[in-house]
């Protein structure tokens, strides 16, 4: 008796799973209209989260957003591989992309997706394009400082001993020494490290947290991120005095990374995906970034965030971001010289 | 066999990674200049909080439970709550006050504080349940108050001594916070830097195993230095009431300790974080806050629940007579309490994405929250069926009654105490747990750690604030009814001198 009261609920089981099954792939066929898109998001909820709702009301697509730390998406996309239930994926940097990309985990898009976007700041096969752009500055305090910095090299000169903060574990400051070894070799960036830290450097975990020195009379100046000012201000819930300042055009201390998106192979509604990615990257949604988050557009001609030059004129250095993906090489290097 | 399998999976996992790389790769890994400094550093941090939790946790327990101090119950309520603060939280805040904290000596600090909670529930339990009939006898004989506490109390708690040491150790081993914002490289920084900055998730796995095997040596180092049970407690012993001493210097000295670590470790990060919310208050919608509550209750007492469950049969067995194969089960168990959660975390993913539906449902996280805290539950439940002497057990089988029965009726109900606070360990360590979380909660849904986490990543304290001072508020509760014992205990005490 047990036994066949065990058979028919397997029977039962099995007939259950299956017509569920038969009736999913059905109704796909029938109505091929996506109602769903699941997406990977290294951006914070606070600043994108508005503009997913704009586009799940525009596209009548509901998002499945998944918040995280943009390198443990990228790992648990790549420990995923082709189970992956993400259509997308949006990083806060480009070196988590670059990894995600090296995989072979992401489809290539047509030229005619994002097509505003400088060609400087989409992955060269096509695999992930950038969405803003993070510039890197000195952060000063106005009077504080006499001479400006022309360049990262002056940061080593006696003008600035002891007045010079760096977050050595940061990412985006790996980032930048990582551009540094990639462009001027790996003596160069260790001579550059010993001597900003021999004049001085005071050592600090965040971004954050060097603008708010700055601001404190602390230090006179620091190497972070442009839009720390602002977030450093709205944390702190009034104005600051610390600005942001940029090297000469073409200096490697301008570096300007991107956050950015790519569509995975794997994903089946690979059109519904772009067609979010063109919302990202269209003019409008751009404009409303540089409002929003302060962070630059990488269209040309898009307003630059208040008070600061445009991305012309900064003169980032041309470099490979996805190739600022591993920067193991760049940590043991910053533990050589003892600043990790 | 199937629970070994079960929490065996991120073990499988770091050696299936490990093993894509060549040995000759593996060797150089493992014996460059960096691995070995890290790896020393370790043990370091290690044994300073482990030494510290000892000696002082085992006093301030006892200072608790036998000294007379005002409000007892609260003051031990309030002991407990850091471990509800999680780590990176805690460790800000103390950043916050003293800007230049960094490095060994810091790191040790500021895990002491943080894991000294597990010392005190662990030890306090064992004392409130000491056969006080055994103290009374030795008290007539002559021994003095000290000696009663060192050679008769001491050696029956000793067995809860070292499961507060194992818990506080593997917690330091695995602690991701703490110990990165203090810029301490121990082996779990070391991991999650091989994972996050350079993808390398074979190198991520062989840096794995290795902190694996410093679990293993410390899980044996500590089941040699717990030694032998000759405790034998009879189920009355609980009822008795306690004798707390009346010396006035003793009465303010503990109560000092006390406040001063409720001050340290509870009052001085919510006074950090809940200035930074007067700085700037912004306006908290409740239904955030509600829903970011219920998802954290309801998945992290799942969690609890499963992990109950596994530790059953395994402290059974385990207290059965020392079988090789449960031996084996359970330091396997402990080990695993050692891993970072973000490798336990990719574990699961990469044997979960392939379950389907499951991957990311609330059951595949619960059971995560399960294979990272099971130790707690294992080594909370084992300590508390040993609790039951052996002789109990026969008698009650001499009365003819079988296994099953003697397990319901004698070994569960003086075990109680002890597998209901590892119940509530994994409840509240699950509650504040980040990594896994992050990687396998269903999309969308939030808890209240990973809300404290996305405001804290933008630098917003202030309004990750009210999420820290729930999640806080809500642990109180059920280390409330823990401690509850104790006022029943002084309520008969009452009633008795009533009559």
């Amino acid at each position: 008796m047990k036994k066949l009261l065990i058979g028919v609920g397997v029977i039962a089981g099995a007939l259950v799973i299956g017509g569920a099954a038969w009736v999913g792939m059905g109704s796909n066929k029938a109505t091929d209209e996506v109602k769903e898109l699941t997406i990977y998001s290294g951006r914070s909820e606070e600043f994108i989260a508005p503009f997913f709702a704009e586009w799940e009301q525009e596209s009548g697509i509901k998002l499945n957003i998944r918040y995280g730390d943009s390198a443990e998406l990228a790992a648990q996309i790549l420990e995923e591989g082709k189970n992956s239930p993400a259509d997308l994926f949006l990083s806060q940097d480009a070196g988590s992309l670059g990894a995600v990309s090296a995989a072979g985990l992401f489809t290539k898009f047509p030229d005619s997706a994002a097509n505003k976007i400088e060609n400087k700041y989409i992955a060269g096969d096509r695999t992930w394009v950038g969405v803003t752009g993070r510039a890197r500055v000195f952060a000063y305090r106005p009077g504080a400082v006499t001479t400006l910095p022309q360049s990262v090299a002056d940061l080593t000169k006696p003008a600035y001993k002891d007045k010079v903060g760096i977050a050595p574990s940061n990412a985006s400051f790996q980032a930048f020494v990582t551009a540094l070894i990639n462009e001027k070799g790996e003596k160069f960036a260790e001579q550059w490290l010993t001597g900003i830290k021999s004049n001085g450097a005071k050592i600090f975990l965040k971004n954050s947290a060097i603008v708010e020195a700055i601001d404190k009379g602390e230090i006179d100046l620091g190497l972070v991120n442009h839009y720390y000012t602002w977030e450093v201000s709205e944390a702190l819930g009034r104005k600051i005095k610390v600005e942001n300042g940029f090297f000469l055009p073409g200096d490697i201390g301008n570096l300007v990374n991107v956050s950015g998106i790519g569509a995975l192979a794997t994903s089946q509604k690979n059109d519904a995906a772009i067609d979010l990615i063109n919302y990202l990257t269209s003019e409008t949604t751009q404009i409303a970034f540089v409002e929003d988050t302060h962070e630059y557009s990488l269209i040309s001609g898009v307003k630059s965030p208040e008070a600061l030059p445009d991305l012309k004129s900064i003169g980032s250095p041309q470099v490979d971001l996805g190739a600022l993906e591993n920067v193991q090489r760049t940590q043991d290097l910053l533990i050589r010289v003892g600043l990790l | 066999m199937g629970v070994l399998i079960l929490i065996s999976q991120p073990l499988i996992y770091l050696i299936i990674r490990a093993s894509e790389k060549s040995g000759t790769d593996v060797i150089a890994l493992l014996t460059r200049q960096k691995t070995l400094e890290v790896l020393g550093l370790t043990l370091a941090l290690l044994c300073i909080v482990v030494a510290v939790n000892v000696f002082l946790g085992t006093a301030i327990a006892a200072g608790l439970h036998y000294v007379r101090i005002p409000y007892p119950r609260a003051l031990f309520v309030s002991t407990i709550l850091p471990l509800a603060i999680p780590s990176y939280v805690f460790t800000y805040t103390w950043i916050a006050l003293i800007p230049s904290l960094q490095g060994l000596w810091a790191a040790a600090f500021i895990l002491v504080l943080s894991t000294m909670p597990y010392m005190l529930l662990a030890v306090s339990i064992s004392f409130a349940r000491i056969d006080s009939g055994l103290i009374e006898v030795a008290r007539s004989l002559g021994l003095s108050k000290f000696a009663v506490f060192t050679r008769v109390i001491l050696p029956q708690v000793r067995r809860s001594i070292s499961a507060g040491a194992l818990l506080s150790g593997l917690y330091v081993l695995s602690d991701f916070g703490a110990v990165s914002l203090l810029n301490v490289e121990t082996l779990t920084v070391s991991i999650q830097n091989l994972f996050k900055s350079s993808y390398d998730r074979s190198a991520a796995s062989v840096i794995g195993l290795l902190l694996f095997l410093a679990a293993a040596i410390f899980v044996s180092l500590e089941s040699v230095l717990k030694g032998r049970d000759f405790e034998s407690k009879s189920a009355e012993g609980f009822q008795e009431r306690i004798r707390r001493v009346n010396n006035l210097p003793l009465s303010i000295l503990t109560t000092a300790v006390l406040a001063l670590y409720s001050l340290l470790a509870v009052v001085l990060p919510f006074y950090v974080l809940i200035s930074r919310y007067l700085q700037n208050p912004s306006a908290v919608a409740i239904s955030d806050l509600a829903t970011a509550a219920l998802s954290t209750i309801s998945v992290a007492a799942m969690g609890a629940f499963i992990a109950f469950v596994l530790s059953l049969p395994l402290a059974f067995l385990a207290t059965q007579g020392a079988s090789a194969f449960t031996s084996v089960t359970e330091k396997v168990t402990l080990m695993a309490h050692a891993l970072p959660g973000v490798v336990v975390g990719l574990a699961l993913v990469s044997f979960g994405s392939r379950l389907g539906p499951l991957y990311q449902s609330i059951f595949l996280l619960a059971f995560a929250y399960a294979v990272l805290f099971l130790a707690k539950s294992v080594a909370s439940t084992s300590a508390a069926l040993s609790l039951v002497s052996p002789q109990l057990k026969e008698v009650a089988a001499t009365l003819g009654k079988s296994k099953s029965r003697v397990t319901m009726q004698v070994v569960f109900p003086i075990a109680l105490p002890n597998l209901a606070l590892g119940v509530l360990l994994v409840f509240l360590t699950a509650m504040k747990e980040l990594p896994a979380t992050l990687m396998l909660r269903p999309t969308g849904m939030d808890t209240l750690a990973t809300e404290i986490w996305s405001y804290a990543a933008i630098s917003r304290f202030n309004e990750a604030a009210p999420y820290a001072l729930l999640l806080v508020l809500i642990a109180a509760i059920p280390t409330f009814i823990l401690t509850i014992p104790r006022t029943v205990q002084k309520e008969t005490e009452k009633k008795v001198s009533n009559l």
